[in-house]
């Protein structure tokens, strides 16, 4: 019994089962395809403020974000929630499974998503929009890896403030849109606007700037590291949250 | 206690509690190697509580448990690895086919059962490439039953495992468990159904509002064995009870036209009864003797316990009140 080998198969079994259930998966891989080829195409490849990157080139970075964030936060966020309900967790904490065989197994296959998202958004980019392959490299691999880590652990702890598996969706996405909207995911804003103020309180911000930052043309290594550390707080809150309040079972009685 | 291999569970004093309440109020029992223990009780006894403490999935308030010589609450590995568990909802991810969620399980545990083989053992041959979410309620509880027992337990908690099959699935089901136990198993049954507590179960513990009412074999529970017969029948047209040969001291019971004699030993009885009808010419219509059911003495057991609880709620609402003047 070797956890590590037990954590792939998990992921092959959790890729098995997110295909098959093309809900999730056409919504995470389906809307920033369209929205990149629709609102991309039409609105063109316009200069944006204080940037290298054109508008449909912003595009690209900022579906990458949409895309990584639904498949860590509201993919595994929404999946936990139902297996909570139904009682598959339960089930498994039953089983000599390692808990971090089994999470692992979970992120492996989240993160073998983010890649698919990252290849096919990047691609459509590279072919389409004239977007350079990402400038500074490593500063978008590091960028990507934290942005996993963060939206993931968000995932495991909205978990915990989500009554049953029907509330999921409605909590999850209730969290996730407005906080994408105002962070600059469809639409580049303004640094010093009122909007801009409030959504650097929250990660997903971070994430745009610091994959954004990767993106740019330009000297330096790219990695913008103050939105990395925000991300990173978040992380560790989302984290110890996490730890403290996941719940295997369903809330009963 | 934990010394002897041939005991599985051992049972001290168990009492765990959620908020103001008390789930499990001081529980003892012992299960040993290859028996099957059933658990019975109404609905919010305390069984389900009782045994997912021993699975390990809640610590307990206080008591000493002791599940193949460990505690559960440590939650080991090499404990999880030994012990199969069927609980009351199928538990899978529905998009994978039945054979890949044995698979999978299967790979959790040092030495598994070969997948082909629990799938046979299950029944669920024709379904082994279906999807989970296309099988019936009843496929999909011996599908949990198949998940259980792929890691080849030595120890296996159904609990409900019968729950919404038909018939003849309950019957293989129960071949099934009697082949688990004539392999040196043990399993912990919790049910609704008598029969099936009957049919399986080497002994049987009653738990009533957390604690147990009755334990022993299903043929002497509660001194079901020491119960009285009855014997009913219909009285014939034109015949009063009077003219029936009663014997000294019993009083039948009549309700419309059905009569119902209890006496501790039916055997006298019944010939002079026979005896009379035959020699009057008259037919004995539905006749039936009948030993106390295990159903019998279980309603008697927990529907004597409910009066009781009234009766404490009675005294705490009447102090209550008192309380508030």
């Amino acid at each position: 019994m070797n956890d590590l080998l037990i954590a792939k198969d998990q992921v092959r079994y959790e890729q098995k089962a997110y295909w098959r259930n093309p809900v999730a998966a056409v919504f995470t891989f389906m809307f920033p395809v369209v929205f990149l080829l629709v609102v991309g195409t039409g609105a063109g490849s316009g200069k944006i403020a204080d940037s290298s990157l054109r508008y449909n080139q912003y595009l690209v970075v900022t579906m990458l974000v949409f895309g990584l964030i639904s498949a860590c936060y509201t993919n595994l966020g929404i999946t936990l929630c139902i297996r909570r309900d139904s009682g598959v967790l339960k089930r498994i904490r039953g089983t000599p499974i390692s808990i971090g065989s089994y999470v692992g197994g979970i992120i492996g296959s989240v993160v073998i998503n983010v890649v698919l998202i990252t290849l096919l958004v990047v691609g459509i980019g590279m072919v389409g929009y004239n977007l350079h392959f990402p400038y500074h490299l490593a500063a978008a691999v590091i960028t990507l890896l934290v942005g996993v880590l963060t939206f993931s652990a968000l995932g495991l702890a909205v978990t915990a403030i989500v009554p049953n598996g029907e509330a999921a969706p409605a909590v999850i996405n209730g969290t996730f849109f407005p906080v994408v909207f105002i962070s600059g995911v469809f639409y580049p804003i303004n640094n010093e606007s009122v909007l801009s103020e409030i959504a650097t309180f929250f990660p997903v911000r971070h994430l745009v700037k610091g994959l954004v930052g990767a993106f740019e043309y330009g000297p330096g290594s790219g990695l913008q590291v103050r939105d990395i550390l925000i991300m990173l707080i978040w992380a560790v809150g989302a984290l110890v949250f996490a730890l403290r309040k996941f719940r295997w079972e369903p809330r009963h009685r | 206690m934990a010394n002897d291999p041939d005991i599985v569970i051992s049972v001290k004093g168990l009492t765990k509690s959620y908020g103001n309440f008390e789930a499990v109020r001081g529980i003892d029992f012992e299960v040993r190697r290859g028996e099957v223990l059933a658990l019975l009780g109404p609905n919010g006894a305390g069984k389900t509580t009782t045994v997912e403490i021993l699975e390990g999935f809640h610590d307990r308030d206080s008591g000493e448990i002791s599940v193949l010589g460990a505690d559960p609450s440590h939650r080991d590995r090499e404990l999880r690895a030994k012990i199969g568990i069927v609980l009351q909802a199928c538990a899978v991810d529905p998009f994978l086919t039945v054979t890949e969620a044995i698979t999978q399980r299967a790979g959790l545990y040092p030495s598994p059962r070969p997948v082909g083989e629990v799938v046979n053992l299950v029944g669920l041959e024709a379904k082994r490439g279906a999807r989970i979410k296309t099988l019936s309620g009843g496929q999909q509880r011996r599908l949990d039953l198949g998940l259980a027992l792929v890691g080849d337990p030595e120890l296996i908690f159904l609990d409900e495992p019968t729950t919404g099959f038909d018939p003849s699935a309950r019957r293989e089901s129960w071949d099934l468990v009697r082949g688990l136990c004539a392999e040196g198993r043990t399993v912990v049954l919790t049910t609704h159904y008598m029969d099936e507590a009957q049919a399986l179960a080497n002994s049987v513990t009653v738990i009533v509002a957390g604690k147990v009412v009755a334990s022993g074999p299903p043929d002497t529970l509660g001194g079901r064995d020491r119960g009285e017969t009855t014997v009913r029948f219909t009285l014939p047209s034109g015949v009063t009870v009077d003219d029936l040969p009663t014997p000294l001291g019993i009083c039948p019971r009549v309700r419309h036209h059905a009569v119902e004699f209890s006496l501790p030993d039916a055997t006298t009885f019944l010939h002079d009864l026979t005896g009379w009808a035959v020699a009057r010419g008259e037919a004995l219509e539905h006749l039936t003797v009948k030993r106390p059911s295990l159903e019998d003495v279980y309603l008697s057991l927990t529907g004597e316990l409910d009066e009781l609880e009234e009766l404490d709620e009675l005294e705490e609402l009447e102090e209550l009140e008192e309380l508030e003047e």
